[in-house]
């Protein structure tokens, strides 16, 4: 077995949590269930790995086994990675009949015309989702198989997610390949960027649930409510405007989990205004600004915002408009006419 | 304002520094900074011999030199600025081995007159310490100092307050190459989930901004300071809807300089040092007081 293929598969266990660990190696089926038998996985993860290898070794596994095994963490672990989504489109309404054969002969003959140097593995779940997995090299380099890019792509739909990793002058390339593969005409990337591969997915998918901009007829004071047993002395100031602010946050958040982004940056060009009495800056140009959001949960965050005073309800649309759009990055400019202070994101 | 050598105090630029508040040392003396040297030196290696883990194999001497600064002062009632470094160099070899800087501490007091002037002869004025490198070698240092002239090191705060002055105070400032924006972090970390807000103006808008706020060049009124930061947050209310009033404000950073609400700073700018060094002087004498 090569050595740089024994690294690479002790270098990908050792990532994986050590409960984790036999879970994955039978998953990766590369070993048999009597190989997996024969090692002790309470030891620490560094002779686990050498165990692993070990075995690998009796099985001559080659670099084409390995990336399955890269691939089969990354799915179990996509979150320790950013994804960027990419819609294609085309002209013409039907739906052709999607040949996973011809898109994998596609899509590796586009890349490989290009560079001769490229891993690339495919490996197909449930979800209709098909993981890509390349290595990138360059004309006189083998493969870096630690410089990975990852694709997701739903067949079904004209999304693709990508993790590019660093190597981003290869992603014009990767974009070409999978428009040919695809049958589409061309890709765009989406403003749209998150760890959380599901959570992207669920915005594109419309699968969180969304609020409907109906009026809402006050369901809160309507339900019966348990009676709490409280101190009859502890009287609720503000009672009406708690629940006005709760009332408005759900109708403009919806009921359901928000989906999981951790950032959501805007780049505003639009004018400062003031109060005249103030007689400060009245510039005829936009006020430069680069405002950046940030939190392990962002929508949830933003959400919590109006309840602990911190801001007004509803929140502002640039930020709730956030799942609907499908981006978290904006450029917001003044919307020019009929309404002052509205604004418009291109 | 003192003729400084830039040159002399250009160390202190492009560095995070820690910033800690020190109360007057008893019994210091400027001429005997060699000796000084020579007993922190056996205070280090003796901690060291305690027990701190070391790299086995590589037998490190940890080298330290106590010199003063003139050119790091406000005025001539300022005392010299005190600097101490420490150095590792590999035993192995004593003729020609490599030393490398691996910590350094100032002391230093800005015009800080007002502290010193009350002052009995036997006290050394120097309420404002910057440290820079491991947070152990820091420990070791001040416990000496702390042990020797009977002085006290605490971390230096700077409240939202302080932090919105330097805000203002920095964007007014003349740079040549305007390249770095004006930028605010807040942070609201009660949430369910914490929630940090970086807002980074164009520093050509935020001057033009603080220029219209300002009436007498050359003097700052909280009055001012408030309604720049007034339109800085109205500006980001009317997009968002968020009173940034109600979060944290954590750190500033402009070309001149950027600070952190625990203490630490980065002095970007030779020009305005000795002015930031005043400030911060100002805020130490006050945490002592």
């Amino acid at each position: 077995m090569d050595e740089t293929v024994a690294e690479y598969i002790r270098r990908t266990v050792l990532k994986i949590p050590r409960d984790e660990i036999k879970m994955i190696l039978q998953k990766w089926g590369f070993l048999s269930e009597a190989q997996l038998e024969t090692i002790n996985f309470h030891q620490i993860k560094d002779n686990i790995s050498q165990d692993v290898v070990q075995l690998c070794e009796e099985n001559s596994a080659d670099i084409k086994q390995a990336a399955v095994l890269d691939i089969i963490y990354n799915n179990i672990y996509p979150n320790k990675r950013i994804w960027s989504v990419y819609q294609m489109n085309k002209t013409g309404e039907e739906t052709e009949f999607f040949d996973l054969t011809d898109f994998k002969k596609k899509f590796k003959r586009l890349l490989r015309s290009a560079l001769k140097n490229v891993t690339i593995n495919f490996r197909e779940y449930e979800d209709n989702a098909i993981w890509i997995r390349i290595a990138w090299g360059t004309p006189y380099t083998k493969p870096n198989q630690y410089k990975t890019s990852y694709v997701v792509y739903h067949s079904q739909t004209p999304y693709v997610f990508i993790s590019a990793s660093v190597l981003r002058s290869n992603l014009p390339l990767l974009c070409q390949a999978l428009v040919v593969a695809s049958n589409y005409q061309d890709i765009r990337e989406m403003e749209l960027r998150s760890h959380s591969l599901n959570s992207l997915k669920d915005i594109v998918f419309k699968r969180y649930s969304q609020n409907f901009q109906t009026y809402c007829p006050r369901p809160l004071t309507e339900r019966n409510v348990a009676p709490e047993t409280v101190d009859l002395r502890i009287i609720q100031e503000n009672r009406n405007e708690k629940e006005r602010i709760q009332r408005l946050n759900r109708e403009v958040f919806g009921d359901g989990p928000q989906p999981k982004i951790e950032f959501a940056q805007y780049k505003l060009e639009t004018m400062f205004k003031s109060d005249p009495k103030m007689d400060v800056l009245d510039k005829k140009e936009p006020f430069r600004c680069l405002v950046k959001f940030s939190s392990p949960h962002l929508l949830e965050s933003l959400k919590s915002l109006a309840p602990a005073g911190m801001a007004d309800a509803p929140l502002s649309p640039l930020l709730t408009c956030i799942p609907q759009k499908a981006r978290n990055y904006f450029k917001i400019r003044e919307k020019k006419g009929f309404l002052p202070g509205s604004f418009v994101s291109p | 304002q003192h003729n400084a050598d830039p040159q002399k105090t250009a160390f202190l630029l492009r560095k995070q520094w820690t910033l800690y508040s020190v109360t007057p040392l008893y019994g210091f003396s400027s001429a005997h900074l060699k000796h000084y040297a020579r007993l922190l030196s056996a205070f280090t290696a003796a901690e060291k011999q305690k027990g701190l883990a070391v790299e086995v194999g590589v037998e490190l001497d940890i080298k330290v030199t106590v010199s003063n600064i003139p050119d790091l002062k406000g005025s001539d009632r300022d005392q010299d600025a005190i600097l101490v470094q420490l150095s590792l160099r590999s035993s192995a070899s004593q003729k020609n081995s490599e030393e490398k800087l691996v910590w350094s501490g100032c002391f230093c007091c800005v015009s800080g007159d007002h502290l010193s002037e009350n002052l009995p002869e036997d006290f050394t004025c120097l309420p404002l310490f910057l440290a820079n490198g491991a947070e152990g070698y820091t420990s070791i240092v001040g416990s000496w100092f702390q042990k020797t002239f009977d002085c006290c090191f605490r971390r230096l705060a700077i409240s939202p307050l302080n932090l919105s002055w330097m805000a203002a105070m920095w964007t007014g400032c003349q740079v040549d190459k305007t390249t770095s924006a004006m930028e605010l972090v807040f942070s609201a970390p009660c949430l369910p989930y914490p929630l940090d807000i970086s807002y980074a103006i164009h520093p050509e808008d935020a001057k033009a901004l603080w220029d219209t706020v300002q009436k007498t060049p050359g003097e700052i009124t909280q009055e001012e300071v408030d309604v720049f930061m007034d339109c800085l947050y109205s500006h980001f209310h009317r997009h968002f809807k968020i009173h940034l009033s109600a979060t944290k404000l954590v750190k500033v950073s402009t070309a001149i300089a950027s600070a952190h609400c625990d203490g630490i700073i980065k002095f970007l700018q030779s020009k305005y040092l000795a002015g930031v060094l005043t400030l911060l002087t100002e805020l130490a004498i006050s945490q002592i007081q």
